[in-house]
């Protein structure tokens, strides 16, 4: 029994390893070819750790509604809204900053609403926050390894994507009654 | 003189009173160029649809009822109106960031569905404010192809 134990366990672990190999694998190739065609710049994210007190807000944001706790979620949206106010502006090109403002009052509108808010209407405006908070990224960059991951069903059914922080899909907009629906779209770092 | 009387009278007073505060009215006949339906181009039957329910709260131009000099009412409407145009003010619409267009047309779309615009304290007063279900639909419908053509 312990040996058939000990047996799968091996297995699994060289099994995950495995995936994992491929994966860095396939990452690799995809950089290489980004490189020859010159345009690594755009296409991958840049590293940067002035956005990383608003990612960790709207992660606490984003677990909480996994976990449907709506003062929990408030929570994350003031930690949000703190880090909004403490960002620093003055390291952020030219081009960066006119985006940045627009995407920040939007940021921050959605965080009000979600701080006073029953969790129904958490999970609308969060909807539009993760796009703003993805747009944010793609202009910023972020230190942290992120997901992109989508949800066919949320919104009345068009679709909303949000971030996370594991590969695991734990869908924040239906919570326990569909934990499970969505998948991953697109890796960052 | 009784307590009953007492109170009546200590009442009236502050009503009187009251009615000497000072209230800003929120009115212009000016329409901004940054209007939604200037900066939409909006048909006539949907700026109707939009005028009637959203405009005396969510814009700069407030038609006032009758009773709005009296106090407290003024109060209530003043900061009514303060609080619908902090969120949403279609008189300045074309201000707005693309991305803040988009997620306000969003918000006003679920808002209408839901029933919770225009307010139903709102419409119990101005009956003729109330939207049909097919006034909804198309109100709706046009609002959503308006929102999917902004990029």
């Amino acid at each position: 029994m312990k040996k058939s134990i000990y047996a799968i366990a091996f297995a699994v672990l060289f099994l995950s390893a495995c995936k994992n190999d491929q994966k860095q694998a396939e990452s690799n190739d995809v950089q290489s070819k980004e490189m020859q065609e010159g345009n690594n710049m755009d296409a991958d994210t840049q590293k940067s750790g002035l956005t990383t007190a608003i990612i960790d807000g709207y992660l606490v944001l984003k677990n909480a509604l996994v976990n449907e706790d709506s003062k929990k979620a408030a929570e994350g949206g003031k930690m949000m809204l703190a880090a909004f106010s403490n960002f620093d502006m003055a390291k952020l090109t030219d081009s960066q900053h006119k985006k940045y403002m627009e995407i920040a009052e939007s940021a921050k509108e959605h965080t009000e609403h979600i701080v006073k808010n029953p969790i129904e209407h958490q999970r609308e405006h969060f909807e539009a926050l993760s796009i703003d908070i993805n747009d944010l990224i793609a202009l910023v960059g972020t230190e942290k390894t992120l997901y992109q991951d989508f949800c066919p069903m949320a919104s009345n059914n068009k679709g909303a994507i949000w971030l996370s922080e594991t590969e695991e899909i734990n869908n924040p907009y239906f919570g326990n009654k569909m934990l499970k629906c969505g998948s991953i779209q697109k890796q960052l770092n | 003189m009784s307590i009953f009387k007492k109170v009546f009278l200590f009442l009236l007073i502050a009503f009187v009173g009251i009615q000497f505060m000072p209230t800003t009215r929120n009115q212009s006949n000016e329409v901004l160029e940054s209007d939604f339906t200037k900066t939409f181009n909006t048909p006539n039957n949907i700026q109707q649809l939009i005028g009637k329910p959203c405009y005396d709260c969510h814009s700069n131009n407030t038609k006032y009822p009758w009773y709005h000099k009296i106090q407290p009412v003024s109060w209530l409407l003043e900061n009514h109106i303060k609080e619908g145009k902090k969120e949403l003010n279609f008189s300045e619409f074309g201000t707005y960031s693309k991305r803040k267009q988009k997620s306000k047309l969003k918000s006003i779309i679920s808002q209408i569905e839901e029933n919770k615009m225009p307010l139903s304290t709102y419409t119990l007063i101005h009956k003729d404010a109330k939207l049909s279900e097919s006034d909804k639909e198309l109100l709706t419908k046009w609002l959503t192809q308006l929102r999917d053509s902004l990029q």
